[in-house]
Protein backbone atom coordinates (compact mmCIF):
# COMPACT_ATOMS: atom_id res chain seq x y z
CA UNK A 1 0.00 0.00 0.00
CA UNK A 2 1.70 3.19 -1.11
CA UNK A 3 1.52 6.28 1.02
CA UNK A 4 -1.05 8.00 -1.15
CA UNK A 5 -4.04 9.42 0.73
CA UNK A 6 -7.43 7.84 0.14
CA UNK A 7 -8.77 11.05 -1.18
CA UNK A 8 -7.48 14.44 -1.96
CA UNK A 9 -10.82 16.11 -2.12
CA UNK A 10 -10.66 18.11 -5.28
CA UNK A 11 -7.44 16.57 -6.42
CA UNK A 12 -7.24 17.56 -10.05
CA UNK A 13 -5.28 14.41 -10.72
CA UNK A 14 -8.61 12.63 -10.83
CA UNK A 15 -11.51 14.80 -11.90
CA UNK A 16 -9.97 16.87 -14.65
CA UNK A 17 -11.99 15.14 -17.27
CA UNK A 18 -13.84 11.87 -17.07
CA UNK A 19 -11.03 9.49 -17.84
CA UNK A 20 -8.63 11.93 -19.43
CA UNK A 21 -5.93 10.95 -17.01
CA UNK A 22 -3.02 13.26 -16.63
CA UNK A 23 -0.48 12.67 -19.35
CA UNK A 24 2.28 13.95 -17.11
CA UNK A 25 5.15 11.53 -16.93
CA UNK A 26 5.15 9.51 -13.78
CA UNK A 27 8.35 8.21 -12.35
CA UNK A 28 8.26 4.54 -11.47
CA UNK A 29 6.95 3.88 -8.00
CA UNK A 30 9.77 4.20 -5.55
CA UNK A 31 10.08 1.43 -3.06
CA UNK A 32 11.20 2.31 0.45
CA UNK A 33 14.60 0.93 1.14
CA UNK A 34 14.17 -0.11 4.70
CA UNK A 35 16.26 -3.13 5.31
CA UNK A 36 15.36 -4.59 8.70
CA UNK A 37 18.91 -5.73 9.27
CA UNK A 38 20.19 -2.20 8.90
CA UNK A 39 20.87 -1.14 12.47
CA UNK A 40 21.02 2.55 11.74
CA UNK A 41 17.52 2.94 10.46
CA UNK A 42 15.67 0.12 12.10
CA UNK A 43 16.25 0.30 15.80
CA UNK A 44 12.50 0.29 16.59
CA UNK A 45 12.05 -2.56 14.12
CA UNK A 46 14.82 -4.45 15.85
CA UNK A 47 12.95 -4.14 19.10
CA UNK A 48 10.00 -5.69 17.29
CA UNK A 49 7.82 -2.61 17.74
CA UNK A 50 8.27 -0.16 14.87
CA UNK A 51 6.32 2.96 15.67
CA UNK A 52 3.92 4.50 13.19
CA UNK A 53 5.92 7.70 13.15
CA UNK A 54 9.09 5.77 12.43
CA UNK A 55 7.44 4.11 9.44
CA UNK A 56 6.21 7.45 8.15
CA UNK A 57 9.80 8.64 7.81
CA UNK A 58 10.50 6.02 5.19
CA UNK A 59 7.28 6.29 3.20
CA UNK A 60 7.84 6.74 -0.51
CA UNK A 61 8.21 10.39 -1.31
CA UNK A 62 5.77 10.02 -4.16
CA UNK A 63 5.94 9.25 -7.81
CA UNK A 64 5.36 12.74 -9.04
CA UNK A 65 8.14 14.64 -10.68
CA UNK A 66 8.60 18.34 -10.29
CA UNK A 67 6.73 19.12 -13.50
CA UNK A 68 3.79 17.09 -12.23
CA UNK A 69 3.85 19.06 -8.97
CA UNK A 70 3.76 22.36 -10.84
CA UNK A 71 0.99 20.99 -13.05
CA UNK A 72 -0.99 19.90 -10.02
CA UNK A 73 -0.65 23.24 -8.25
CA UNK A 74 -1.98 25.15 -11.27
CA UNK A 75 -4.67 22.57 -12.02
CA UNK A 76 -5.89 22.80 -8.43
CA UNK A 77 -6.18 26.57 -8.74
CA UNK A 78 -8.11 26.31 -12.01
CA UNK A 79 -10.46 23.64 -10.70
CA UNK A 80 -11.08 25.64 -7.54
CA UNK A 81 -11.84 28.73 -9.59
CA UNK A 82 -8.89 30.63 -8.08
CA UNK A 83 -7.61 31.09 -11.62
CA UNK A 84 -10.86 31.83 -13.51
CA UNK A 85 -11.62 31.26 -17.18
CA UNK A 86 -9.71 33.64 -19.40
CA UNK A 87 -7.09 34.49 -16.78
CA UNK A 88 -3.63 34.80 -18.20
CA UNK A 89 -0.93 32.68 -16.57
CA UNK A 90 2.49 34.18 -15.89
CA UNK A 91 4.99 33.65 -18.69
CA UNK A 92 7.00 30.45 -18.73
CA UNK A 93 10.18 32.05 -17.40
CA UNK A 94 8.32 33.90 -14.66
CA UNK A 95 6.49 30.72 -13.73
CA UNK A 96 9.79 28.84 -13.53
CA UNK A 97 11.33 31.51 -11.32
CA UNK A 98 8.31 31.70 -9.05
CA UNK A 99 8.09 27.93 -8.54
CA UNK A 100 11.86 27.61 -8.31
CA UNK A 101 12.09 25.10 -11.16
CA UNK A 102 13.91 25.01 -14.50
CA UNK A 103 12.16 26.66 -17.46
CA UNK A 104 11.97 23.27 -19.17
CA UNK A 105 10.04 21.94 -16.16
CA UNK A 106 7.56 24.83 -16.30
CA UNK A 107 7.16 24.19 -20.05
CA UNK A 108 6.45 20.51 -19.44
CA UNK A 109 3.79 21.40 -16.85
CA UNK A 110 2.10 23.87 -19.23
CA UNK A 111 2.10 21.25 -21.96
CA UNK A 112 0.37 18.77 -19.67
CA UNK A 113 -2.23 21.37 -18.64
CA UNK A 114 -2.88 22.11 -22.30
CA UNK A 115 -3.38 18.44 -23.08
CA UNK A 116 -5.88 18.20 -20.23
CA UNK A 117 -7.79 21.09 -21.76
CA UNK A 118 -7.35 23.30 -18.68
CA UNK A 119 -5.41 26.00 -20.51
CA UNK A 120 -5.12 27.24 -24.05
CA UNK A 121 -2.17 28.93 -25.65
CA UNK A 122 -2.51 31.85 -28.01
CA UNK A 123 0.27 33.12 -30.21
CA UNK A 124 1.11 36.66 -31.18
CA UNK A 125 1.67 39.92 -29.37
CA UNK A 126 -1.16 39.41 -26.88
CA UNK A 127 -0.43 35.72 -26.69
CA UNK A 128 0.39 33.51 -23.75
CA UNK A 129 -1.28 30.78 -21.74
CA UNK A 130 -4.86 31.37 -20.60
CA UNK A 131 -7.26 29.41 -18.45
CA UNK A 132 -9.61 27.61 -20.81
CA UNK A 133 -13.12 29.00 -21.34
CA UNK A 134 -14.78 25.74 -20.39
CA UNK A 135 -12.99 25.40 -17.07
CA UNK A 136 -16.12 25.52 -14.88
CA UNK A 137 -15.33 25.15 -11.16
CA UNK A 138 -18.93 24.23 -10.25
CA UNK A 139 -18.98 21.38 -12.75
CA UNK A 140 -15.62 20.15 -11.45
CA UNK A 141 -16.89 20.34 -7.87
CA UNK A 142 -20.11 18.42 -8.59
CA UNK A 143 -18.20 15.72 -10.41
CA UNK A 144 -15.63 15.46 -7.62
CA UNK A 145 -18.38 15.26 -5.02
CA UNK A 146 -19.97 12.33 -6.80
CA UNK A 147 -16.62 10.62 -7.30
CA UNK A 148 -15.61 11.02 -3.65
CA UNK A 149 -16.82 8.32 -1.28
CA UNK A 150 -18.95 9.24 1.71
CA UNK A 151 -16.29 8.05 4.13
CA UNK A 152 -13.68 10.21 2.43
CA UNK A 153 -15.96 13.26 2.59
CA UNK A 154 -16.60 12.73 6.31
CA UNK A 155 -12.87 12.34 6.85
CA UNK A 156 -12.11 15.53 4.95
CA UNK A 157 -14.68 17.33 7.12
CA UNK A 158 -13.10 15.88 10.27
CA UNK A 159 -9.71 17.23 9.23
CA UNK A 160 -11.17 20.61 8.35
CA UNK A 161 -13.01 20.76 11.67
CA UNK A 162 -9.93 19.82 13.68
CA UNK A 163 -7.88 22.63 12.18
CA UNK A 164 -10.65 25.23 12.10
CA UNK A 165 -11.73 24.56 15.69
CA UNK A 166 -8.15 24.76 16.96
CA UNK A 167 -7.58 28.01 15.08
CA UNK A 168 -10.83 29.53 16.31
CA UNK A 169 -10.03 28.51 19.88
CA UNK A 170 -6.64 30.22 19.73
CA UNK A 171 -8.18 33.29 18.11
CA UNK A 172 -10.74 33.53 20.93
CA UNK A 173 -7.86 33.78 23.33
CA UNK A 174 -5.69 36.11 21.34
CA UNK A 175 -7.67 38.34 19.00
CA UNK A 176 -8.46 41.91 19.94
CA UNK A 177 -12.18 42.79 19.53
CA UNK A 178 -11.18 45.59 17.14
CA UNK A 179 -9.61 42.99 14.83
CA UNK A 180 -12.83 40.96 14.76
CA UNK A 181 -14.74 44.20 14.16
CA UNK A 182 -12.72 44.84 10.99
CA UNK A 183 -13.48 41.34 9.65
CA UNK A 184 -17.15 41.77 10.49
CA UNK A 185 -17.34 45.10 8.70
CA UNK A 186 -15.89 43.54 5.56
CA UNK A 187 -18.37 40.64 5.70
CA UNK A 188 -21.26 43.00 6.12
CA UNK A 189 -20.27 45.02 3.07
CA UNK A 190 -20.66 42.00 0.79
CA UNK A 191 -24.12 41.00 -0.40
CA UNK A 192 -24.47 37.27 -0.08
CA UNK A 193 -26.32 36.99 -3.39
CA UNK A 194 -23.09 37.91 -5.18
CA UNK A 195 -21.93 34.32 -4.91
CA UNK A 196 -18.32 34.75 -6.06
CA UNK A 197 -17.69 37.73 -3.79
CA UNK A 198 -19.43 36.02 -0.90
CA UNK A 199 -17.34 32.86 -1.27
CA UNK A 200 -14.13 34.90 -1.45
CA UNK A 201 -14.90 37.00 1.63
CA UNK A 202 -15.98 33.91 3.56
CA UNK A 203 -12.79 32.02 2.71
CA UNK A 204 -10.74 35.07 3.65
CA UNK A 205 -12.61 35.40 6.94
CA UNK A 206 -11.79 31.83 7.89
CA UNK A 207 -8.12 32.37 7.04
CA UNK A 208 -8.00 35.66 8.93
CA UNK A 209 -9.56 34.03 11.97
CA UNK A 210 -6.80 31.43 11.85
CA UNK A 211 -4.19 34.18 11.51
CA UNK A 212 -5.61 35.94 14.56
CA UNK A 213 -4.77 32.80 16.52
CA UNK A 214 -1.15 33.86 15.88
CA UNK A 215 -0.12 30.39 14.71
CA UNK A 216 1.67 30.31 11.35
CA UNK A 217 1.33 26.53 11.10
CA UNK A 218 -2.42 26.49 11.72
CA UNK A 219 -2.90 29.39 9.33
CA UNK A 220 -1.01 27.62 6.55
CA UNK A 221 -3.04 24.46 7.11
CA UNK A 222 -6.28 26.47 7.18
CA UNK A 223 -5.32 28.07 3.87
CA UNK A 224 -4.60 24.71 2.30
CA UNK A 225 -7.84 23.14 3.52
CA UNK A 226 -9.89 26.22 2.67
CA UNK A 227 -8.52 26.02 -0.86
CA UNK A 228 -9.40 22.34 -1.02
CA UNK A 229 -12.94 22.75 0.32
CA UNK A 230 -13.85 26.12 -1.18
CA UNK A 231 -15.32 24.60 -4.39
CA UNK A 232 -17.57 22.38 -2.25
CA UNK A 233 -18.61 25.35 -0.13
CA UNK A 234 -19.41 27.19 -3.38
CA UNK A 235 -21.91 24.42 -4.20
CA UNK A 236 -23.60 24.96 -0.84
CA UNK A 237 -23.73 28.71 -1.53
CA UNK A 238 -26.11 28.09 -4.45
CA UNK A 239 -28.77 27.08 -1.88
CA UNK A 240 -30.03 30.40 -0.50
CA UNK A 241 -31.33 28.92 2.77
CA UNK A 242 -28.10 27.11 3.48
CA UNK A 243 -26.15 30.23 2.57
CA UNK A 244 -28.15 32.38 4.99
CA UNK A 245 -27.68 29.81 7.75
CA UNK A 246 -23.94 29.74 7.12
CA UNK A 247 -23.76 33.48 7.13
CA UNK A 248 -25.53 33.68 10.48
CA UNK A 249 -23.32 30.90 11.85
CA UNK A 250 -20.15 32.66 10.76
CA UNK A 251 -21.27 35.92 12.37
CA UNK A 252 -22.06 34.01 15.57
CA UNK A 253 -18.56 32.49 15.57
CA UNK A 254 -17.08 35.97 15.15
CA UNK A 255 -19.13 37.22 18.11
CA UNK A 256 -17.93 34.36 20.28
CA UNK A 257 -14.29 34.98 19.30
CA UNK A 258 -14.72 38.68 19.98
CA UNK A 259 -16.16 37.86 23.42
CA UNK A 260 -13.19 35.62 24.09
CA UNK A 261 -15.56 32.68 24.58
CA UNK A 262 -13.46 29.73 23.36
CA UNK A 263 -16.03 27.04 24.11
CA UNK A 264 -18.89 28.76 22.32
CA UNK A 265 -16.68 29.57 19.32
CA UNK A 266 -15.61 25.93 19.03
CA UNK A 267 -19.14 24.54 19.51
CA UNK A 268 -20.56 26.88 16.84
CA UNK A 269 -17.74 25.95 14.47
CA UNK A 270 -18.48 22.27 14.97
CA UNK A 271 -22.19 22.77 14.20
CA UNK A 272 -21.39 24.78 11.12
CA UNK A 273 -18.98 22.23 9.65
CA UNK A 274 -21.40 19.43 10.50
CA UNK A 275 -24.28 21.09 8.68
CA UNK A 276 -22.06 21.80 5.64
CA UNK A 277 -20.91 18.20 5.29
CA UNK A 278 -24.49 16.95 5.78
CA UNK A 279 -25.63 19.24 2.98
CA UNK A 280 -22.90 17.94 0.68
CA UNK A 281 -23.66 14.32 1.49
CA UNK A 282 -27.36 14.89 0.82
CA UNK A 283 -26.51 16.35 -2.58
CA UNK A 284 -24.22 13.43 -3.28
CA UNK A 285 -26.95 10.93 -2.33
CA UNK A 286 -29.52 12.65 -4.54
CA UNK A 287 -27.10 12.71 -7.47
CA UNK A 288 -25.93 9.13 -7.19
CA UNK A 289 -29.20 7.38 -6.33
CA UNK B 1 10.28 60.90 13.79
CA UNK B 2 12.92 58.25 14.10
CA UNK B 3 14.94 57.83 17.19
CA UNK B 4 18.26 56.09 16.97
CA UNK B 5 20.10 55.84 20.22
CA UNK B 6 23.62 54.56 20.59
CA UNK B 7 23.92 50.78 20.57
CA UNK B 8 25.21 50.85 24.11
CA UNK B 9 21.64 51.48 25.17
CA UNK B 10 21.08 51.56 28.86
CA UNK B 11 17.41 50.57 28.89
CA UNK B 12 15.28 47.90 27.29
CA UNK B 13 13.20 50.64 25.64
CA UNK B 14 16.36 52.02 24.03
CA UNK B 15 17.42 48.56 22.78
CA UNK B 16 14.03 47.92 21.20
CA UNK B 17 13.75 51.43 19.75
CA UNK B 18 17.23 51.28 18.25
CA UNK B 19 16.57 47.83 16.73
CA UNK B 20 13.33 48.67 14.91
CA UNK B 21 14.54 52.24 14.34
CA UNK B 22 17.20 50.78 12.04
CA UNK B 23 14.43 49.42 9.82
CA UNK B 24 12.55 52.73 9.83
CA UNK B 25 15.73 54.65 8.97
CA UNK B 26 16.51 52.22 6.18
CA UNK B 27 13.11 52.78 4.56
CA UNK B 28 13.40 56.53 5.06
CA UNK B 29 16.69 56.45 3.15
CA UNK B 30 14.94 55.55 -0.11
CA UNK B 31 11.31 56.64 -0.01
CA UNK B 32 12.05 60.19 -1.20
CA UNK B 33 14.37 59.23 -4.05
CA UNK B 34 11.96 56.51 -5.05
CA UNK B 35 9.13 59.05 -5.18
CA UNK B 36 11.28 61.08 -7.61
CA UNK B 37 11.85 57.96 -9.74
CA UNK B 38 8.11 57.41 -9.80
CA UNK B 39 7.42 61.00 -10.81
CA UNK B 40 9.82 60.64 -13.76
CA UNK B 41 8.29 57.29 -14.73
CA UNK B 42 4.80 58.81 -14.71
CA UNK B 43 5.96 61.64 -16.93
CA UNK B 44 7.38 59.09 -19.38
CA UNK B 45 4.22 57.02 -19.77
CA UNK B 46 1.75 54.71 -18.03
CA UNK B 47 3.20 53.10 -14.90
CA UNK B 48 2.45 49.39 -15.12
CA UNK B 49 3.33 46.60 -12.68
CA UNK B 50 6.42 45.80 -14.79
CA UNK B 51 7.58 49.42 -14.73
CA UNK B 52 7.03 49.55 -10.97
CA UNK B 53 8.91 46.28 -10.36
CA UNK B 54 11.89 47.63 -12.25
CA UNK B 55 11.89 50.85 -10.22
CA UNK B 56 11.58 49.09 -6.85
CA UNK B 57 13.98 46.19 -7.31
CA UNK B 58 17.27 48.06 -6.71
CA UNK B 59 15.95 49.54 -3.45
CA UNK B 60 14.65 46.18 -2.29
CA UNK B 61 18.00 44.52 -3.04
CA UNK B 62 19.85 47.31 -1.27
CA UNK B 63 17.67 46.75 1.81
CA UNK B 64 18.74 43.10 1.95
CA UNK B 65 22.40 43.91 1.38
CA UNK B 66 22.95 46.94 3.56
CA UNK B 67 20.60 46.77 6.51
CA UNK B 68 21.99 45.12 9.64
CA UNK B 69 18.77 43.21 10.40
CA UNK B 70 17.54 39.74 9.42
CA UNK B 71 15.44 41.07 6.51
CA UNK B 72 13.13 38.37 5.16
CA UNK B 73 11.28 40.43 2.56
CA UNK B 74 11.43 43.93 1.13
CA UNK B 75 9.76 46.07 -1.49
CA UNK B 76 6.92 48.44 -2.22
CA UNK B 77 3.16 47.95 -2.17
CA UNK B 78 1.27 50.17 -4.59
CA UNK B 79 -1.74 52.19 -3.47
CA UNK B 80 -4.97 50.66 -4.80
CA UNK B 81 -5.90 51.86 -8.30
CA UNK B 82 -2.61 53.70 -8.73
CA UNK B 83 -1.23 51.54 -11.57
CA UNK B 84 -2.17 51.42 -15.23
CA UNK B 85 -2.68 47.68 -15.53
CA UNK B 86 -3.72 46.31 -12.12
CA UNK B 87 -5.90 47.29 -9.19
CA UNK B 88 -3.28 46.25 -6.64
CA UNK B 89 0.31 45.12 -6.73
CA UNK B 90 3.13 44.06 -4.47
CA UNK B 91 6.59 44.72 -5.87
CA UNK B 92 8.14 42.41 -3.32
CA UNK B 93 11.19 40.18 -2.95
CA UNK B 94 11.57 37.63 -0.19
CA UNK B 95 13.13 34.49 1.22
CA UNK B 96 16.62 33.08 1.25
CA UNK B 97 16.86 33.45 -2.54
CA UNK B 98 15.16 36.87 -2.51
CA UNK B 99 12.69 35.68 -5.12
CA UNK B 100 10.10 37.97 -6.66
CA UNK B 101 6.69 37.39 -5.12
CA UNK B 102 4.17 36.16 -7.68
CA UNK B 103 0.81 35.87 -5.95
CA UNK B 104 -1.14 34.38 -8.82
CA UNK B 105 0.92 31.20 -8.80
CA UNK B 106 0.37 30.41 -5.15
CA UNK B 107 -2.23 28.01 -3.92
CA UNK B 108 -5.00 30.05 -2.31
CA UNK B 109 -6.77 33.05 -3.77
CA UNK B 110 -4.21 35.48 -2.50
CA UNK B 111 -4.44 37.81 -5.46
CA UNK B 112 -7.96 38.71 -4.37
CA UNK B 113 -6.95 39.67 -0.88
CA UNK B 114 -7.63 43.33 -0.30
CA UNK B 115 -4.59 44.61 1.52
CA UNK B 116 -5.97 48.09 2.05
CA UNK B 117 -7.24 47.12 5.50
CA UNK B 118 -4.12 45.34 6.64
CA UNK B 119 -2.23 47.07 9.40
CA UNK B 120 1.03 47.60 7.49
CA UNK B 121 -0.84 49.42 4.72
CA UNK B 122 -3.69 51.08 6.59
CA UNK B 123 -1.71 52.72 9.39
CA UNK B 124 1.04 54.43 7.32
CA UNK B 125 -1.65 55.57 4.87
CA UNK B 126 -3.80 57.04 7.65
CA UNK B 127 -1.04 58.63 9.72
CA UNK B 128 1.53 59.56 7.10
CA UNK B 129 4.19 58.06 9.37
CA UNK B 130 6.23 54.86 9.38
CA UNK B 131 4.75 52.01 11.39
CA UNK B 132 5.95 48.80 13.01
CA UNK B 133 3.08 46.38 12.27
CA UNK B 134 2.56 43.05 13.94
CA UNK B 135 3.40 40.52 15.14
CA UNK B 136 0.95 38.84 12.76
CA UNK B 137 0.73 35.72 10.62
CA UNK B 138 1.48 37.08 7.18
CA UNK B 139 -0.70 34.93 4.92
CA UNK B 140 -0.10 37.23 1.98
CA UNK B 141 3.70 37.11 1.61
CA UNK B 142 5.89 35.13 3.97
CA UNK B 143 3.29 32.71 5.40
CA UNK B 144 5.23 33.12 8.63
CA UNK B 145 4.87 34.93 11.93
CA UNK B 146 6.08 38.34 10.93
CA UNK B 147 6.77 41.96 11.82
CA UNK B 148 6.42 44.43 8.95
CA UNK B 149 7.98 47.87 9.09
CA UNK B 150 6.23 50.11 6.58
CA UNK B 151 6.63 53.74 5.53
CA UNK B 152 4.21 55.75 3.41
CA UNK B 153 5.34 57.12 0.06
CA UNK B 154 3.72 60.32 -1.17
CA UNK B 155 4.08 62.08 -4.48
CA UNK B 156 3.10 65.75 -4.37
CA UNK B 157 0.75 65.03 -1.49
CA UNK B 158 -0.79 61.95 -3.12
CA UNK B 159 -0.41 58.65 -1.24
CA UNK B 160 1.06 56.20 -3.76
CA UNK B 161 1.86 53.21 -1.57
CA UNK B 162 4.08 51.93 1.21
CA UNK B 163 7.72 50.92 1.26
CA UNK B 164 8.22 48.00 3.57
CA UNK B 165 10.37 45.24 4.94
CA UNK B 166 9.57 42.03 6.79
CA UNK B 167 11.33 40.52 9.78
CA UNK B 168 10.38 37.04 10.98
CA UNK B 169 9.64 36.85 14.70
CA UNK B 170 11.76 33.71 14.83
CA UNK B 171 14.82 35.75 13.87
CA UNK B 172 13.90 38.81 15.92
CA UNK B 173 13.71 36.52 18.96
CA UNK B 174 17.22 35.23 18.29
CA UNK B 175 18.52 38.81 17.91
CA UNK B 176 16.73 40.62 20.69
CA UNK B 177 16.05 38.16 23.46
CA UNK B 178 19.69 37.71 24.55
CA UNK B 179 20.06 41.50 24.67
CA UNK B 180 16.91 42.01 26.75
CA UNK B 181 17.55 39.29 29.35
CA UNK B 182 19.85 41.53 31.38
CA UNK B 183 17.04 44.03 31.95
CA UNK B 184 14.72 41.63 33.79
CA UNK B 185 13.31 38.13 33.82
CA UNK B 186 9.70 39.19 33.17
CA UNK B 187 9.96 41.87 30.55
CA UNK B 188 7.84 41.88 27.40
CA UNK B 189 7.63 43.87 24.19
CA UNK B 190 3.95 44.42 23.30
CA UNK B 191 2.31 46.15 20.33
CA UNK B 192 -0.55 48.62 20.16
CA UNK B 193 -3.22 46.00 20.92
CA UNK B 194 -1.23 44.49 23.79
CA UNK B 195 0.06 41.50 21.83
CA UNK B 196 3.33 40.05 23.05
CA UNK B 197 6.12 40.24 20.49
CA UNK B 198 8.77 38.76 22.77
CA UNK B 199 9.14 38.17 26.45
CA UNK B 200 12.09 37.33 28.66
CA UNK B 201 9.66 35.20 30.68
CA UNK B 202 9.48 31.69 29.27
CA UNK B 203 5.84 31.48 30.42
CA UNK B 204 4.63 34.37 28.29
CA UNK B 205 3.95 33.22 24.76
CA UNK B 206 4.55 35.37 21.77
CA UNK B 207 1.07 36.09 20.37
CA UNK B 208 -0.66 36.17 23.76
CA UNK B 209 -2.14 39.42 24.99
CA UNK B 210 -1.49 41.57 28.01
CA UNK B 211 -4.30 44.08 28.16
CA UNK B 212 -6.94 45.55 30.44
CA UNK B 213 -6.58 44.73 34.10
CA UNK B 214 -3.57 42.50 33.42
CA UNK B 215 -1.54 45.65 32.66
CA UNK B 216 -1.66 46.74 36.30
CA UNK B 217 1.23 44.53 37.27
CA UNK B 218 3.68 46.21 34.88
CA UNK B 219 5.74 49.34 34.51
CA UNK B 220 5.14 50.55 30.96
CA UNK B 221 7.75 52.17 28.76
CA UNK B 222 6.71 53.50 25.34
CA UNK B 223 9.16 53.22 22.44
CA UNK B 224 9.23 56.63 20.74
CA UNK B 225 8.26 56.69 17.05
CA UNK B 226 6.69 53.24 17.03
CA UNK B 227 3.58 51.67 18.56
CA UNK B 228 5.55 49.36 20.83
CA UNK B 229 5.84 49.28 24.60
CA UNK B 230 8.17 47.49 26.96
CA UNK B 231 6.30 46.05 29.96
CA UNK B 232 8.39 45.21 33.03
CA UNK B 233 6.78 43.22 35.83
CA UNK B 234 6.62 45.20 39.07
Amino acid sequence: MPGAPLTRGLDPGAPAGSSAASPAPRAPQATPRLAPENDRVSSPARSGRPTRLHRAVFQPIGDEGRAALVERRIAEAIIAGVLPSGERLPAETELARSFGVAPATAREALLALRERGLIVTRRGRHGGSFVSDDADPAAFARRTLVETSRVALRDLAAHYLAITAAAVELASRRADPSEIGAIRARLERVRDDDLAAWRRVTDDTQIELAALGQSARLTREQMRLQGELSPFFALIDTDADARHRNRAALLAVLDAVSDGDEQRAVALTRQKVQSCVDWLIDLRERTTS
Amino acid sequence: MTVTEPVTASSAVAVVTEYFGRAIDSLASWTDVFADDLRRARAAGPVTTDVLDELVEPYARRTFDELDLPVYGAGFIAALDSLADARSHLAWWQGADRAKLVLASQSVNKEHIDYSELEWYRVPQATGHPHVAGPYVDYLCSDEYTITIAAPVALDGEFVGVAGLDLLIDQVERDLLPRLRGFGDDLSIVNGVGRVLLSTSARRETGDSIRGAALEGFVRGACPGMALEVLTAR
